[in-house]
């Protein structure tokens, strides 16, 4: 069509030069429009990229400082140290489970009396302070003042014991007795009720009279413990040592940018004096290259002693380990203890590797560019803003978006599609006018909405769910978080749910109806066309569907943000499938939450840049993935 | 509203027997009171202009007009070897089974050709593979394109010219060994070579099956039909031996029509 | 000869328990996320009623709708009344009750007076992103409509819509802030130490300085415009083509312009389903949060934006606060408590309702439209 005119146009009829012209403006005006889609895209990528790329440079540098200044060796050691410490926690946990559960009865007795006291005093609690802190009512004319307080006071405490929380683990005459004793408490009492008082007693007795056929598991403890305190005090001085190394290398680092930047000013000056004046400033900031060897070598010479070190702590906690109760009699402290036997291995062949790894390690190795990128892909550390070394590793963001988007799309995947081979194949037309609003509606929600909804109430119900005792053989159950993989991704299924019904309705919809025709005429009912010949037809349209909706699940930001959790950690596999049940992070949530709070240029607002990159490599794959399955649905 | 073969005996020769049929999309009528015996192992045509409610008519034969919602027969029955096929006991997957169709436009499924054949008989429950094959080959001989076929069983079907796919849609359907087969303008969408291909093979399949063809092609009906009906706005107005209708119509609005005077 | 008594089946027909078992399923999971989402929908509801309906005429609390966002004091006074006030009139009753001791206060920051501020915000940066991302969107769908032609330009276009459609919203996010906080070109005498580049202008020292237009509600309007870019260019396409041909043919073969022909004959038929279809772009502005945390939104403001302006323009560079951004902020950085709840749910409630009205509004427009334009 435009070409016709335009042909037309040169052929010389009279008002060709202004038409032309003029047409050709407006044509122009349009065309550039379109292409501000192209610029925006370019712009993103440029952008992203001119952000993202001084990551890799940066982090290197940083890694090389943690090699040059020693925090790398010390943290050979610090890792095993700190293994060695959580397997203490974890025989301590063991010990305090078994103790508490034999001693429970007496536990729980004086937790339900405390937390009928508790109540108690904070129901009452703000009309007595009024009366104790009250200046003005303390005036002898203020009487009438008083009295109203006091007035004030007596009916809390009676709306308070209207009723008192239950107490199933005390007798009747108790119970009556401490509700007399709180009933009969003057406001100005601040010691606690007497069986309050005696039931804790009690229950430190049940402890101690507990304790004492364990004496031997305690001092095995100790013993454990106290095997890492020789190596606890040594990475102790080391880390003072490297840390002022470290400090100073950074110094250096800074000084030496100022002076690329005085120095590039200075030619660019053109006054003379003012230009001598930038050189020496420049000349002044030449810092002295700090001095890392003298450090270094006495950092290198204890090399010997934490070998030394090392061998005496296995010696130490494995002559510990071994004396170890074979087994507890409480579930949760066999369930503990058991933890700490699989944890044990690893923290012993970490052990036997140490002095490996400490006679070979050079401050001199170089840091390649390299180590940067496997560093940022494979690290299994995101830590940041720490004193100590950062980290920026992907893979526990990227795990957490993974297994929110795996319980996302397997709750969304067979609901929606159900939902549209429903609607599509065997709704009445009024079903469907009443079904398709409401579908499309959820799709209109807000993100933050929803996350909004995750965090007050989808969170908490699935917690009060977790600890029913009906429910106790889902693995991971009774959960620890309310938010976590789990809720983020239930929430998120209900997120994708609309765009993965409606893109896989459209594709059954696409269907030609000759098929069903043809299948129904071939004597199919209405199942055996629906799941022959109207999904196979329809399976590419609804596999794009699919992706599509795993696209907007990656890239979805604020549910995660708000109900994921946010701890930066690869979940525990060893809980099998309840660690889907812990908190995590997720590579969009990354961005949202620190992006705000890291300075212009950083290592660390470029990693998020790059966070950014990797997020935006990944949708953009799935999208394509998606439309290529569309096109060929198409054809 | 002449009918020309009114005696209403119920023999072994007559396959479907319409009976007063009136037929309505919503409140729009397009079938008026149609009656007519079809016979058995005879190819019975369907003319006239579009619109005339030929296909409707078809389409009623083996109740595929329920899919359309608000379509429905207001009074008057269809009889298929004497089973009203309105009962309410009556076996819907076998009755359409039996009473096979081919379409306007071929239609086949995006699976291969072979899926494509034995589809029916996969529907039925039969899945034992000997059983699929043998009558897979048979329905593709009968239906003249075995020879085509036999070496690309489980290409797609979507590879076929026009005519193949047509012939492969009506291999589809004798599969499963019905006894009535309905066309709906079976040639519509093929050329005159095609369409040459399909009339012998009505031919060839007459010998066993009773064939209801609908054609808005007047030599179509005289080449391959032994009855022809001739409707007009939903009513049948003529119906007899397809000699007699076109050499000899006793309506005169028959002679109109397929003298070319309208349509 | 078949016989015919197979037609008739006896007892069940086969498959009819299978059938009525899978229809019986697939429909109750219909039905479920149906449930789910109106008992999400009525728990809101329920939560949120009381902090904007009363009892009383005129039935909505106008004060929550029209008074500043601020912090909220709980505390007793002497008689032990308890009172539960906003940063300004907790001032005020100070200074009424010179000398006045107050006990067990609490301070609560985001809960206290209405939500006018967020609201208000919401409305210059949906409005705002709408105007741009129309007049940019409407222009690149009549090119593509009316003037393209295959071309590898074209091709280069479609596919950097296809895309720009599936970038995830932190994404832009991120672009925003990359580019329009901190590196679009803006006139200043005074460029930032930080300007990617300055180029002088040679009037009054003034220079066209790169570097960014600051978190404002300029860069959170462009942000915005960017990422529904596509969604208005697809809408509008659809819409033009759906304009008959031959309205086209007609008015060229009378001699009009392509120009002439396209406003004439063809925007006035496109311009109701262009329209309807970005109030549905409109849901989707006013409910993200990700793209304008980093380029307009602000947590707490003390004046609405139009407030203590030296010229009106200055409103374009100043921060705004932003629904969404407040509902996170509620839900995200304070804890839930009673005091809180009137603020959090109230909230979440109006910014549903606005969402249910437009959408609702567009689907019965579209319907509407259906019906009427058929050509």
């Amino acid at each position: 069509m435009a070409s016709e005119k335009s042909s037309n146009a040169k052929t010389g009829h009279k008002f060709q030069r202004s038409g032309f012209s003029y047409e050709q403006l407006i044509r122009f005006f349009f065309a550039s429009n379109a292409g501000l889609s192209i610029v925006i895209l370019t712009l993103i990528i440029a952008f992203l990229l001119k952000e993202g790329l001084g990551f890799f440079p940066g982090y290197r540098r940083d890694l090389e400082t943690y090699r040059i200044a020693g925090l790398e060796f010390v943290d050979i050691s610090r890792n095993n140290l700190t293994a060695h410490e959580q397997l203490t926690s974890l025989l301590n946990r063991a010990y305090y489970a078994e103790v508490n559960g034999k001693s429970s009865r007496e536990l729980k007795r004086t937790e339900e009396a405390s937390a009928l006291y508790n109540a108690f005093t904070d129901q009452v609690g703000p009309t007595r302070d009024l009366i104790l802190n009250n200046p003005q009512a303390e005036t002898d004319g203020n009487a009438g003042m008083k009295a109203a307080l006091l007035n004030n006071y007596e009916k809390q405490r009676e709306k308070a014991l209207q009723k008192p929380l239950s107490t199933p683990h005390l007798t009747n005459e108790e119970r009556q007795q401490l509700i007399e004793s709180l009933r009969a408490r003057p406001p100005e009492a601040t010691d606690d009720p007497p069986l309050v008082a005696a039931l804790a007693q009690e229950f430190v007795a049940a402890q101690q009279k507990h304790a004492a056929p364990l004496q031997e598991f305690r001092t095995v403890i100790d013993d454990f413990e106290s095997a890492g305190f020789d190596l606890g005090s040594i990475v102790m001085e080391m880390t003072e040592s490297v840390t002022v190394t470290k400090e100073q290398l950074q110094t250096a680092d800074i000084l030496e940018k100022d002076r690329k930047t005085l120095l590039a000013a200075a030619s660019g000056e053109k006054d003379p004096v003012e230009r001598e004046r930038l050189l020496a400033d420049a000349h002044a900031a030449l810092a002295d290259k700090p001095d890392v060897e003298t450090p270094m070598q006495a950092l290198l010479e204890r090399k010997p002693e934490c070998v030394r070190l090392h061998e005496e702590l296995k010696t130490a906690s494995s002559a510990a380990f071994d004396k170890i109760p074979q087994s507890l009699t409480e579930s949760d402290a066999k369930r503990i203890l058991s933890a700490a036997r699989k944890a044990w291995p690893v923290f012993i062949t970490d052990l036997d590797m140490a002095p490996g790894k400490i006679n070979a390690w050079k401050h001199t190795d170089p840091v390649p560019l390299s180590d940067a990128f496997m560093s940022f892909l494979t690290g299994k550390k995101w830590v940041t803003g720490g004193e100590w070394q950062d980290f920026y590793g992907i893979l526990p963001l990227a795990i957490g978006s993974l297994m929110i988007a795996m319980i996302a799309l397997s709750i969304a995947i067979p609901v929606s599609i159900s939902a549209a081979i429903y609607v599509n194949h065997f709704a009445k037309p009024r079903e469907q006018a009443l079904v398709k609003p409401i579908i499309e509606f959820i799709q209109a929600i807000p993100s933050v909405v929803l996350g909004f909804v995750g965090i007050l109430v989808f969170g908490t119900i699935l917690r009060e769910i977790s600890v029913m005792d009906a429910f106790q053989w889902v693995p991971g159950f009774p959960i620890e978080e309310r938010l976590n993989i789990f809720t983020a991704g239930c929430l998120l299924a209900l997120m994708s749910i609309p765009t993965i019904f409606s893109l896989a309705e459209d594709a059954l919809n696409n269907v030609p109806s000759a098929y069903a025709e043809a299948s129904e005429a071939l004597g199919a009912s209405h199942v055996q066309t629906a799941f022959r010949v109207m999904i196979p037809a329809s399976f590419s349209g609804i596999l794009a569907a699919i992706l599509l909706g795993f696209g907007r699940v990656i890239g979805e930001t604020m549910v995660v943000l708000l109900v994921a959790g946010n701890r930066i950690k690869i979940p525990d596999f060893s809980e099998g499938l309840g660690a889907f049940f812990q908190p995590s992070h997720t590579l969009t949530g990354i961005i949202a939450q620190e992006l705000g709070e890291v300075p212009l240029g950083s290592v660390h607002y470029r990693a998020l840049f790059v966070v950014g990159i990797v997020l935006f490599a990944v949708v953009l794959g799935i999208n394509a993935t998606a439309h290529h399955f569309v096109n060929r649905a198409k054809k | 509203m002449v009918n020309s073969s009114t005696e209403a005996s119920v023999s072994r020769d007559t396959a479907v027997q319409i009976q007063g049929v009136n037929f309505s999309y919503g409140s729009k009528q397009v079938l008026h009171d149609v009656t007519m015996d079809i016979p058995t192992k005879q190819v019975t045509a369907f003319i006239g202009p579009s619109g005339c409610g030929k296909s409707t008519l078809i389409r009623c034969i083996n109740r595929i007009n329920d899919r359309i919602p608000n379509a429905r027969i207001t009074s008057g029955s269809i009889r298929v070897h004497d089973i009203d096929i309105h009962r309410p006991d009556i076996n819907m997957n076998e009755l359409r089974r039996r009473v096979g169709m081919v379409f306007q436009k071929y239609n086949p499924f995006a699976k291969s050709i072979y899926e494509n054949v034995v589809y029916g008989l996969r529907i039925a429950g039969v899945s034992k593979r000997s059983e699929l094959d043998e009558a897979a080959e048979k329905a593709l001989t009968s239906a003249a394109l075995w020879n085509e076929v036999k070496d690309r069983l489980n290409s797609s079907a979507f590879g076929l010219s026009g005519g193949q796919q047509q012939r492969l849609c009506i291999a589809r359907v004798i599969a499963t060994e019905p006894d009535i087969v309905l066309m709906d303008e079976p040639c519509a969408a093929l050329d005159p070579l095609a369409t040459l291909k399909i009339e012998e093979l009505i031919h060839e399949l007459k010998q066993n099956y009773t064939i209801v063809i609908v054609t808005h092609n007047m030599s179509q009906a005289t080449r391959c039909s032994d009855r022809t009906a001739f409707m007009y706005l939903g009513n049948l107005i003529e119906y007899g031996d397809t000699m007699q209708i076109f050499e000899n119509p006793s309506n005169p609005q028959t002679e109109a029509y397929i003298s070319g005077r309208f349509g | 000869m078949i016989d015919p008594e197979i037609l008739i089946r006896k007892g069940m027909p086969r498959g009819y328990f299978k059938d009525i078992f899978v229809r019986l399923a697939l429909g109750s999971v219909t039905y479920l996320i149906l449930i789910i989402a109106l008992l999400l929908f009525a728990r809101i509801i329920i939560d949120g009623a009381p902090a904007i309906f009363s009892t009383k005429f005129p039935f909505v609390d106008i004060e929550f709708l029209t008074a500043k966002n601020e912090t909220l004091h709980v505390f007793d006074d002497a008689e032990g009344t308890r009172h539960q006030l906003p940063a300004s009139k907790y001032n005020e009753y100070l200074d009424a009750h010179p000398g006045a001791t107050i006990y067990n206060e609490k301070t609560f920051s985001y809960s206290g007076g209405g939500i006018a501020g967020p609201i208000a915000g919401t409305a210059l940066l949906t409005l705002g992103a709408i105007i741009l991302a129309l007049f940019f969107g409407v222009s690149a769908a009549i090119y593509l409509a009316e003037y393209a032609k295959q071309s590898p330009f074209i091709h280069a276009v479609r596919l950097a819509i296809l895309n720009l459609a599936g970038i995830p919203s932190i994404v832009f996010g991120l672009f925003g802030f990359s580019v329009f906080v901190l590196a679009v070109p803006v006139i200043t005498n005074t460029p930032s130490d930080r300007s990617l580049l300055v180029i002088p202008l040679l009037i009054n020292d003034f220079a066209l300085s790169f570097q960014g237009w600051n978190s404002s509600l300029m860069a959170g309007c462009a942000t915005l415009a960017c990422m529904i870019l596509p969604v208005i260019i697809t809408a509008s396409e659809e819409s033009l083509r759906a304009v008959p041909q031959g309205f086209r043919d007609a008015s060229l073969a009378m001699g009009a312009t392509r120009w002439q022909t396209i406003r004439k004959c063809v925007l006035p038929y496109s311009m109701p389903g262009i329209l309807t279809s970005s109030l549905l772009a409109i849901t989707r502005v006013a409910g993200e949060t990700a793209p304008i945390m980093f380029t307009a939104a602000v947590a707490a403001k003390d004046d609405f934006p139009w407030e203590g302006l030296s010229n009106p323009f200055d409103i374009l560079s100043s921060q705004v606060q932003a629904l969404p951004y407040h509902i996170y902020t509620l839900a995200a950085r304070i804890p839930n408590s009673e005091f809180t709840q009137r603020a959090q749910y109230g909230s979440v409630l109006v910014f549903l309702i606005l969402v249910a009205v437009l959408s609702f509004g567009s689907m019965l427009l579209r319907a509407k439209l259906r019906a009427k334009l058929k050509w």
